[in-house]
């Protein structure tokens, strides 16, 4: 049985679904991200766990417990919010102390509980301060703090690196992975930045539309992807998805790609998926991720289906660590990424070399992954 | 200002007909000015002469001999009606009757608010929208209702008084008085820390959930401490509102001792015997203006910031 367990849970305001039943569990210890676009209901959900919001059907467990019924306060969670949703009245001791405040436990007690979270988070000399002294990193750190000094079952996390500056927001979802780790929490974290959901997830939750696209640990969602929707949002660069058709070739399938004015370039698949036969000569989608088309001397030794093909490259960016690419294939723009020092002219027709082991391919019709 | 830089643009060459615009509009404004704080000035110098001074002399001048005497006899002699003891009796009536009054209704209008943004119900807005009629309604046309509802309560407490021995101020007029300008206060005040409260972060209200804080304990904890400018505001708007007050308070406590200080003035003013003594009118009217002015000095910093506060965020 799982730490947490969410079971068709569903939400309606009046007559909009807002979460169409969702089935989602985490074991102790883990971390489950809840990634997708604006409005899909990731921090409704992260809501109803928190108990803020009412749920319209399903149930919710935490520890085999079931919660749905119970206020926020009783639920044994802790919650970062996006805007920190420091009490700017209140010191910054005050702040973490508040919630034991409320619960009645005695000043002596609070005072030691407040002592032990300063100091694992570095914030002793802030304690006296007024949330509007301290700087935005250090915000972040306080409403830490009031989540840790409860030591609750369930942390929840609603976006709370979003209000950060670029840099600042890698120091801290270090910081967040660290404490995950040294502490052991079981923690649900919403964001809407896939590359936050890849760093720091134990399980991915990828929502749209108020319904799980797919839920997995990081490397399934980056590898496996059950949908366009879930290949197109994770991953930076995005997955090249080029329009494509399956031909024969003797016995074994291949993928054939059109270019506009040139011969159209046809891959053999050495082991294309089970469904792909009943696709040949029918359009599909080829997803090959930016890493997977490079240069023939930087693609993987040791993958066992590589096909080499020339093509007409017509701007590259040198972004330091690689250089990516742009060539044409399908119609559309499609990536490569290139090692730093790859000779590489834009404008020259240049051969590029295509894992196939690690591509994927979708029904344009359904979306989905054909496997 | 939108005068001075419209001419400015138009006037490329200039700085003469520049300067000549600002000497133009300074001089309106002084002129505006002069006129508003005229009839202050005028009680305020009268309010220090003599009557023979008054009889004979300038209206405008100032006193030859300064003196305090019609204060003094505004306070604690001149004739109101009948009683001669001075005003200072209805000042304290009016305090009596002020103080709770401003204090219920801007809590209650603070609950209000917090309710109306905070813990939305069906309806919340049709609601609201009700609750702003007490702002625009016409107080002539509640006269005789609330005038009904003061007399039955009267009368309940009256029943009570035979069963307790209490009326627990039922059938008082000063407390008749504060129920009034509750009732009609709270529009505005709920209005104001709607508007208020609209612009406050719900996340804030969320977290102390979270920690297990009640409606009220976030209300006192949260809500309140971080109303300060909003509260000042209704503060300043309901006393300058209700110590002004006239009608409601000659008509429900127009009479006998609890009258408050308004219709004080005003019976004061309308004694006729003997000469008029315009030196002590003023000196009680003044005393009448006080209060407020002096919640304005106190307060006045407050009142711009929250107006501010309200109107851009909200």
């Amino acid at each position: 049985m799982a730490f947490l367990e969410i079971d068709g849970l569903k939400k309606r305001f009046g007559s909009v679904e807002i979460l169409k039943g969702i089935d989602v569990d985490l074991e102790k210890g883990g971390f489950l991200v809840l990634v997708g676009p604006s409005g899909c209901g990731k921090s409704t959900l992260l809501n109803t766990i928190a108990g803020l919001e009412t749920i319209t059907e399903g149930e919710i467990r935490v520890d085999g417990r079931t919660i749905n019924d119970l206020h926020p306060s009783k639920r044994d969670i802790a919650m970062v919010f996006q805007s920190y949703a420091l009490y700017p009245n209140m010191t910054v001791a005050g702040n973490i102390a508040f919630g034991m405040e409320m619960r009645g436990v005695p000043a002596a007690e609070r005072q030691k509980a407040i002592d032990k979270v300063a100091k694992v988070l570095q914030i002793g000399h802030l304690l006296q301060r007024k949330p509007s002294q301290l700087s935005g990193g250090q915000r972040q750190r306080v409403a830490m703090g009031r989540a840790l000094v409860r030591d609750p079952k369930l942390f929840l996390f609603d976006e709370p690196l979003s209000n950060l500056d670029a840099k600042l927001r890698v120091d801290m979802r270090i910081e967040i992975k660290r404490l995950h780790a040294t502490t052991g929490t079981t923690i649900v974290y919403v964001t809407h930045d896939q590359i936050e959901a890849m760093t720091l997830a134990t399980k991915i939750a990828v929502m749209r539309d108020g319904e799980v696209q797919q839920f997995g640990t990081p490397a399934e969602i980056y590898n496996n992807p059950t949908n366009i929707f879930v290949a197109d949002f994770m991953g930076s660069p995005a997955m090249n998805l080029v329009p494509a058709t399956i031909g024969g070739n003797g016995g074994g399938l291949s993928v054939v790609l059109q270019r506009d004015g040139r011969e159209p370039i046809s891959l053999p698949l050495a082991k294309p998926p089970a469904g792909l036969s009943a696709f040949q000569g029918k359009p599909v989608i080829f997803g090959v991720r930016p890493e997977a088309l490079t240069d023939p001397e930087g693609a993987e030794r040791n993958a066992s289906n590589i096909a080499t093909a020339d093509c007409h490259i017509e701007v590259i960016e040198p972004a330091g660590s690689d250089t990516f690419a742009v060539t044409n294939l399908g119609g559309k723009a499609v990536v490569a990424r290139l090692r730093a020092d790859a000779k590489i002219q834009p404008g020259t027709m240049t051969p590029l070399a295509f894992n196939l082991t690690k591509a994927v391919f979708f029904d344009p019709a359904t979306e989905n992954r054909i496997l | 200002m939108s005068v001075v830089t419209t001419t400015a643009r138009q006037d490329t060459g200039g700085t003469n007909t520049k300067t000549l615009n600002r000497i133009v509009i300074y001089g309106l404004l002084a002129l505006f000015a002069l006129f508003y704080l005229m009839p202050l000035f005028v009680m305020l110098v009268t309010s220090f002469k003599t009557m023979d001074e008054i009889q004979n002399g300038n209206m405008l001048s100032l006193p030859r001999a300064p003196t305090f005497e019609p204060w003094l006899k505004a306070w604690g002699e001149t004739c109101v009606g009948l009683t001669c003891a001075g005003i200072k009796g209805y000042f304290w009536n009016s305090i009596k009757m002020v103080v709770p009054a401003v204090l219920i209704s801007t809590l209650l209008g603070a609950l209000n608010g917090y309710v109306l943004t905070k813990w939305r119900f069906r309806g919340h807005t049709l609601v609201f929208g009700l609750m702003l009629f007490a702002c625009f309604i016409p107080f002539q046309s509640v006269l005789l209702p609330m005038a009904t509802i003061l007399g039955s309560l009267g009368r309940f407490g009256v029943t009570l008084q035979n069963a307790t021995g209490l009326t627990f101020g039922l059938g008082n007029p000063t407390v008749n008085l504060v129920f009034v300008h509750v009732v009609y206060g709270l529009g505005f005040t709920t209005l104001f820390f709607r508007n208020y409260y609209e612009a406050f972060p719900t996340e804030l209200i969320k977290a102390a959930q979270v920690d297990g804080a009640s409606f009220f304990q976030i209300f006192r904890r949260i809500m309140l401490p971080n109303s300060m400018p909003i509260f000042v505001v209704t503060v300043i708007y309901q006393f300058t509102n209700i110590w002004n007050d006239f009608l409601f308070a000659s008509a429900y406590a127009g009479t006998g001792d609890s009258m408050p200080m308004t219709v004080a003035l005003n019976n004061v003013v309308n004694t006729s015997t003997g000469v008029v003594e315009y030196n002590v009118n003023m000196a009680a009217a003044m005393i009448a203006a006080l209060p407020t002015l002096l919640v304005y000095v106190l307060a006045g910093r407050y009142f711009v910031r929250g107006l501010m506060a309200g109107a851009v965020k909200g």
